[in-house]
């Protein structure tokens, strides 16, 4: 086995409300996970602890064997920024920078000098299908051009882990389409696992494996 | 319908609607409340050059039904106005308010004040130069409570009412004919409204540009909203309408609370010294037609700045909504500017005050229409040399939305002009010499020896040790030894009425309204600069909570991404602390050069200090502010799942 993400028995209430009632689940090197279910079911809740944004209140969460749920907030965030990347459905981009700085921020974040962040944001708008589009800003951008940035963004820092929370979830069916594609291809060309977390099972069938969440617990697995 | 809808959205803004709810009132209440001051304080200068009137007499040339003359004496460190009045023989003319009837000769009327200092120090120091007195005056008769003053009741043929006097006028005026004693404000009343008038717009203006500030608070967390509501087909006159109804809504709440804050503040306000004295608490209420006006105004500029703020929603709904770059600030705004700088010159200090008013006015709001223009390039400068993401983000969200940066800021700056305008007016004060008490009058001529042997006399029958010497006109007597304050008052008691109608006073007494004038414009610059780093701080904490909450998600989604709270929180303070920085400094350069032409002789240290200071409180003041914007920040980023309100 080459999991590279593990989560064991976690669990996460919030107040009354059970959100995660004690979920197993493991990710290997490369792989594409869809994490679907009804709103309410807990699939976001799992996203967050896997990807270190909430602790779970029970269980544990490794990351190529090192336990990252027992971490602090400081270590959690700089292993986020180094270790995973983020593709949202809503405002992922910062509106007031270029898209080329958008991209180029993780890698500015994490200390790579801003002339040689920028050069290396701009070697991923070739391939996304992004020519010519490095100085807009989000504004300006359509909205699969938008999540084509944020794909770019989320996989400039070479993480280990992508995780996208709907990421089709604002685009038309088409366009929805393209953006998965093309989500779906960079990652896995760049060795990264994929978890996405969606209610659509079209966006779903582009992974190699869904796993279904209803009321905080995993009730089935599912190899694409 | 409209008003319906406002409410229920106003209503159920949640948590951090509310809270931003919050904040816009607490700045309009603030802004009123500071409004009222600057009023008020134009309205108490005027009560009390109108009260103080009666001992400035118009003289008529010939007739008139009485003399008048006034003078100062001294006791301890105070000064006392004295007020020399005789009939001319006719029906008495009707005592000014406050003093009950017309003084016959040899009586005296004094001031509560003066009336107890007198019981309460032994008579040759005092007492004894009033030696008849008749009754106690009137608050309406004083012109500030604690007032020294003593009215003398006189005979038309005493030589102390003798007209054609030399004119002394640092204490007083030599006796003359009037045909009433209403008087008219004196010329330093008058100097001391027109003094009210400029503190007054510098003031004001920073408090208008707040008021809007506050205004776009509102409008800052609605447009998202109303570009919806556009979207969907609501028209112009709806969205205005919406806006216009919250913002006057939650202006109106704010102006009554500024407005109760300010009526309870009133009491510790009138405690404030100007002139020599605190205020009667009648004085810094201003007329109640001015607590409506102000009621109906601060409501009414804010709702006009929501609509101004909106205009971008109301021409182009997708404007808001998708974000696109911004259109450039033009750069007439900086001919403006420098089309004022060119004319201030021009004035001079014999300038009417409305004058001099207006064009500061003009230059201040001048200022105010550069700094988004200039934010936006020192924006452009940032992000283009920013090395790392804390400056290319603070560059980057300058050249966004400079108004935003420049209404963090402008309170600052705009004190800096303030600051850089008063500082340089700060008058510098020669230093007393240090040795004997020497009290000097001066005699008539041909009176010269007579009144020093007279001077020779009464000090000896004092049992006082002194030398007395003529230097030209003046006595000059010396009062020996290490003379205490009680000596010299002794001194003062037992010379009294040596010449008739003029007041022994020494060196540091013809100084003393020099020292008045300096602590009072020290006192009004203090109290200008005090408002207007309250305006500043104020404007810049709400600015800086407000921008928190605007950015909520970008914020959010920047930390769920990994970025440390102290990355998030450096690049706010360099959004803040890079235009502070040229902009207050520019604009403490702008308000000394408008100044300029208003400086007598050399710039004073004094000033240059204040200035010094200003910078640092007010660097110190917006970092503050800006740091208490911290908790918030963290607890909005640390909502996990940030959406799209």
């Amino acid at each position: 086995m080459n999991d590279v993400l593990v989560g064991r028995a976690m669990k996460k209430s919030f107040g009354q409300t059970v959100a995660l009632g004690g979920v197993d689940i493991a990710i290997q090197a490369g792989e594409a996970l869809a994490i679907m279910g009804p709103s309410g079911s807990g699939k976001s809740t799992l996203l967050h602890c896997l990807a270190g944004i909430m602790k779970p209140d029970a269980g544990e969460v490794h990351l190529q064997g090192q336990r990252i749920d027992a971490m602090g907030e400081r270590k959690r965030s700089e292993l986020r920024r180094t270790r995973f990347g983020f593709v949202f459905q809503f405002g992922q981009l910062l509106p007031e920078l270029p898209a080329e700085e958008n991209v180029a921020l993780p890698l500015m974040l994490g200390g790579v000098p801003r002339t040689q962040a920028v050069r290396q944001a701009r070697e991923w708008f070739g391939p996304l299908g992004l020519q010519s589009m490095e100085t807009r800003r989000p504004g300006e951008l359509s909205g699969g051009q938008a999540q084509r940035v944020a794909i770019a963004r989320a996989l400039v820092s070479k993480p280990a882990v992508v995780f996208a929370d709907e990421p089709t979830g604002a685009l038309d069916q088409r366009t929805g389409h393209d953006t998965m594609r093309l989500l779906v291809e960079a990652t896995k060309h760049n060795g990264a696992s994929l978890i996405v977390v969606t209610h659509d099972p079209n966006v779903a069938g582009w992974c190699d494996r869904t796993v279904e969440v209803r009321d905080g617990q995993l009730v089935s697995g599912v190899a694409a | 319908m409209n008003l319906a809808l406002t409410w229920r959205l106003l209503k159920g803004g949640g948590r951090r609607g509310m809270l931003g709810t919050w904040l816009t009132l607490a700045a309009v209440a603030v802004a009123t409340g500071l409004l009222l001051f600057a009023v008020a304080a134009n309205f108490a200068f005027h009560d009390r050059g109108e009260r103080g009137a009666w001992r400035n007499p118009v003289p008529v040339e010939s007739g008139g039904v009485a003399v008048e003359a006034t003078r100062r004496d001294f006791v301890r460190d105070q000064a006392i106005t004295v007020v020399d009045l005789a009939t001319l023989g006719g029906e008495a003319p009707a005592p000014p308010s406050g003093l009950p009837r017309f003084p016959r000769p040899g009586e005296v009327w004094l001031s509560p004040a003066l009336s107890e200092l007198a019981a309460e120090l032994p008579p040759e120091q005092l007492a004894a130069r009033f030696p008849r007195p008749a009754g106690v005056l009137g608050d309406e008769a004083l012109v500030y409570p604690g007032e020294l003053v003593a009215v003398v009741g006189r005979a038309p043929d005493d030589p102390a009412m003798k007209p054609g006097s030399a004119e002394d006028a640092m204490f007083g005026l030599a006796p003359g004919r009037v045909a009433s004693l209403a008087g008219t404000p004196s010329r330093d009343a008058t100097s001391y409204q027109a003094l009210a008038v400029v503190a007054g717009v510098l003031m004001v203006v920073p408090l208008l540009v707040f008021g809007g500030a506050a205004a776009r608070l509102t409008v800052a967390r609605r447009d998202q909203r109303l570009a919806a509501l556009r979207l969907i087909g609501a028209t112009p006159g709806q969205v205005v309408g919406m806006t216009v109804a919250e913002a006057l809504i939650v202006a109106l709440a704010g102006a009554v609370t500024g407005t109760v804050a300010y009526v309870l503040a009133a009491p510790l306000l009138a405690r404030i010294e100007m002139q020599g004295g605190p205020w009667f608490t009648a004085d810094v209420f201003p007329p109640l037609w001015v607590f409506a006006a102000v009621l109906v105004a601060v409501p009414l500029l804010v709702g006009l700045s929501a609509v101004v703020g909106l205009r971008r929603v109301v021409v182009s709904p997708l404007g808001v909504a998708k974000r696109e770059t911004p259109p450039g600030l033009r750069a007439v705004r900086v001919v403006a500017l420098l089309v004022v700088l060119i004319g201030f010159p021009l004035l001079s200090r014999k300038a009417d005050v409305v004058v001099i008013g207006t064009a500061l006015a003009v230059a201040f709001l001048c200022v105010n229409l550069v700094g988004p223009w200039v934010v936006s390039l020192i924006g452009r400068i940032t992000a283009r040399a920013a090395r790392g993401p804390a400056r290319l983000l603070a560059g980057r969200r300058l050249v966004d939305d400079p108004r935003a940066a420049w209404r963090t800021v402008s309170g600052v700056a705009l004190t800096g002009f303030v600051a850089g305008f008063v500082g340089l007016l700060s008058p510098a004060l020669d230093q007393a010499p240090a040795g004997p008490h020497e009290l000097r009058v001066e005699a008539s001529a041909g009176q010269v020896e007579q009144v020093v042997t007279q001077a020779r006399e009464r000090l000896k029958e004092a049992g006082l040790t002194a030398t007395v010497k003529p230097e030209d006109s003046v006595v000059i007597a010396t009062v020996g030894g290490a003379a205490d304050d009680a000596t010299v008052d002794r001194a003062r008691t037992a010379l009294a009425g040596l010449v008739p109608g003029r007041t022994p006073t020494s060196f540091r007494d013809d100084m003393r309204s020099a020292e008045q004038l300096f602590s009072d414009v020290q006192v009004g610059t203090i109290v200008v600069l005090a408002v207007s780093f309250l305006v500043a701080v104020t404007s810049s904490g709400i600015t800086a909570m407000s921008s928190v909450l605007d950015r909520r998600q970008t914020y959010g989604l920047l930390r769920l991404a990994g970025t440390p709270l102290e990355l998030l929180d450096r690049a706010r303070r360099a959004e803040t602390l890079i235009p502070l920085t040229v902009m207050g400094g520019g604009a403490i350069l702008v308000g000394a050069f408008c100044a300029l032409p208003f400086v007598l002789g050399s710039m004073s240290p004094v000033g240059v200090v204040t200035l010094g200071g200003c910078v640092v409180v007010g660097f110190a003041g917006v970092i503050g502010a800006g740091a208490l914007s911290r908790p918030l920040l963290r607890a909005v980023t640390e909502d996990p799942a940030p959406r799209p309100d």
